[in-house]
């Protein structure tokens, strides 16, 4: 058989044809067990708490546990958001293009620049977490506390992640569901046996019994302390969102809304909040925020397990690294895929892959910005990677309290229909946004003070975390300007919409490949 | 009429000689083609919507240009977008239309890459119940 021949005749270009699309029998049956695994992966409650629990516990001492219910509240809020844009159109998919259409395109741009910064950042620390514990998994202390050695396999764990993604290599939703539970029974276990420690007068020499003050956020004296850990504590919620969109696609869905993104936040909120309750009174805060190794939680795993259980903490940690890395290089890739269709940025960033079916070119791009910024920022000082997660977490509350108050905005003539309507789009968004506003503003202040980030350093009398969000915002200014005086016009000539009115009582609009099977 | 034949398409080298075998056989059955597009994309980090729908219009380009190219060798043909990983997709179609037979493509890759980057061929002769027929890319 001749398959040149083949080559010949695809090669030319089609007239009509006839196409349907047919949604797979699965597509639309993703199961509830599924759902909640989505939600609780895209956070990586493992890592969020490697990379944050020492700058929490900096922040408020004892008062963590209080600190991780609060940051909880306005990320619920804007859950809300999330939900109902998604809902209003199903041709809109992203933060991005939610708010460009609610509030123009120049705010868009900058929302989804937001986006690509904060994933850019988060990457480099999560390189950093997946070198560092990658080595204590294997006993190699001094590599471990080589920063070359930590930066090098840090390096090679980004180009391995976005080479995965541009493959577009997925695991089963069964070995994740695997993954997770291993995950979550580990910080479970964790957390258990060093409690049992602490009564048992087996835990450190700084050891405390947990109080119920560590829960109330009343008992936090410190404003700045409140504001800096809810900054920090907004990151380790990132993600969550990604089960309240998904949930639409669940089974069901109409019957049983968002009972899937109640659980996975019962299980992120309670293991966070039991986890470092647990972490505090086996170690005491002072000995927690004193850590500089970067990896407290490793070191804590070692303590309160023991070898080699203490392997068990790292192995979740490093597990939840790699789906972390996944959550983020994927919807920075797809932002900045939005953003091209959109007319807003390059169209070869929404290029995708003929055979592995990815926005390679996208994702590539990612790839390399982020071991870029991680390579540079550990050239100045290493303590300014660790300065970076506040900034990042002025991205995230940026970006969050943006939808939030796009929402209330794109709803606008909805609010006054209906009681629900006023909660759900109105208050909720809203509030959400300006406690993110709240944060940010007064992050911004405090941040501003050199003596406030990790390395106390200062640049141009200011803390290096705010330099480094500040500077990258205007820096998206810059590049928003170079995109439009090189004469794309066009996106920026979009006109605000709102929504279609009863829209909010509408069942929601199923996804857009709805077409039967000719 | 005979069952139709059921082809894996993404416009790769691959794909272009597994639609040229089929349309050849089909020629011969007097079946019809089916053009069989499958995209799939991880729901994790959200933010799906236009992705989708960025596959779809790639998808949509190629099943048009494969359906051309079978109608002028005189074969009845049509395509479908299926939102599923490519091989459970494909089994699908199959079912749906009582296929005769699945045709795809092969890169004529290493096992390991292969296996690394996830052949759809190799999944799919595990998965279906019908004959697949794999014809390697030149």
């Amino acid at each position: 058989m001749d398959n040149r021949r083949g080559a010949v005749w695809f090669g030319a270009m089609g007239t009509s044809a006839r196409v349907v699309e047919s949604k797979g029998l699965k597509a639309d049956a993703l199961g509830f067990v599924s759902s909640v695994v989505i939600g609780v992966a895209s956070t990586a409650p493992g890592y969020s708490l490697a990379a944050v629990l020492t700058l929490v516990v900096a922040a408020v001492g004892v008062q963590a546990p209080a600190v991780l219910i609060l940051a909880f509240l306005p990320m619920l809020f804007i859950a809300a958001s999330y939900y109902y844009m998604n809902r209003a159109d199903p041709d809109c998919g992203t933060t991005f293009s939610w708010v460009t259409r609610a509030m123009g395109p120049w705010t868009g741009w900058i929302a989804g620049w937001a986006i690509i910064v904060a994933d850019v950042i988060v990457m480099a620390n999560l390189a950093q977490i997946a070198g560092l514990y990658g080595f204590l998994l294997v006993g190699w202390q001094s590599a471990a506390d080589s920063t070359l050695a930590v930066t090098l396999v840090g390096v090679v764990w980004i180009v391995v992640m976005t080479a995965i993604c541009v493959y577009g290599i997925e695991l089963s939703a069964r070995t994740q569901v695997g993954l997770l539970g291993a995950e979550v029974l580990t910080l479970a276990l964790f957390a258990v046996v060093a409690l049992i420690k602490v009564y048992t007068g087996d835990a450190l020499a700084g050891s405390i019994h947990p109080d119920i003050g560590w829960f109330s956020p009343f008992a936090i004296d410190s404003l700045n302390g409140l504001t800096t850990g809810l900054l920090v504590a907004v990151f380790i919620y990132w993600g969550w969102d990604s089960t309240v969109t998904v949930n639409e696609e669940t089974k069901d869905s109409g019957t049983t809304p968002g009972r899937a993104a109640v659980v996975s936040t019962f299980i992120l909120v309670g293991i966070y909040v039991v986890v470092a309750a647990a972490a505090v009174a086996f170690a005491g805060a002072e000995a927690i925020a004193k850590d500089d190794s970067g990896d407290a939680l490793g070191l804590l795993g070692k303590e309160v397990l023991g070898t080699p259980w203490d392997k068990l903490v790292i192995i979740a940690v490093l597990t939840s690294a790699a789906a972390s890395t996944q959550t983020t290089i994927l919807p920075t890739a797809r932002t900045s895929l939005s953003m091209a269709r959109a007319g807003a940025m390059p169209a070869s960033l929404g290029h995708i892959h003929p055979r592995f079916l990815t926005p390679h070119v996208s994702t590539l791009l990612m790839g390399g910005f982020s071991i870029v910024w991680y390579v540079g920022l550990t050239l100045v000082s290493e303590n300014i990677l660790f300065d970076s997660i506040a900034a990042l977490g002025l991205m995230i509350a940026f970006y969050y309290g943006l939808t939030g108050f796009a929402c209330t905005w794109y709803y606008r003539h909805e609010l006054v229909k209906s009681v629900k309507g006023f909660v759900y789009v109105g208050v909720a968004p809203t509030l959400g946004g300006l406690i993110l506003t709240y944060v940010l503003v007064k992050s911004c202040i405090d941040l501003s003070k050199p003596a406030n980030s990790e390395s106390g350093s200062s640049w141009f009398g200011v803390g290096p975390p705010l330099i480094i969000g500040v500077g990258m915002m205007l820096f998206g200014v810059v590049l928003m300007f170079i995109w439009y005086s090189q004469g794309h016009r066009d996106f920026f000539r979009r006109r605000l919409e709102v929504a279609d009115p009863g829209s909010l009582d509408a069942p929601p609009p199923m996804p857009a490949p709805s077409a039967g099977v000719a | 009429m005979a069952r139709p034949l059921v082809v894996g398409y993404d416009g790769t080298p691959g794909a272009q000689a597994a639609a040229a075998e089929a349309v050849a056989l089909a020629s011969e059955l007097g079946a019809e083609v089916i053009f069989a597009f499958a995209y799939w994309t991880n729901p994790q980090g959200g933010e799906v919507t236009d992705m989708l729908a960025a596959l779809r219009e790639l998808g949509e380009g190629h099943l048009r240009e494969a359906q051309a190219a079978a109608e002028s060798a005189g074969v009845t043909a049509h395509g479908e977008l299926v939102h599923e990983a490519p091989s459970v997709g494909l089994v699908d179609i199959a079912d749906r239309h009582d296929a005769r037979m699945i045709v795809v493509g092969s890169y004529g890759e290493p096992p390991l890459k292969g296996a690394l980057v996830g052949s759809t061929a190799h999944k799919l002769v595990h998965l279906s119940e019908r004959p697949v027929l794999v014809v390697r890319a030149r």
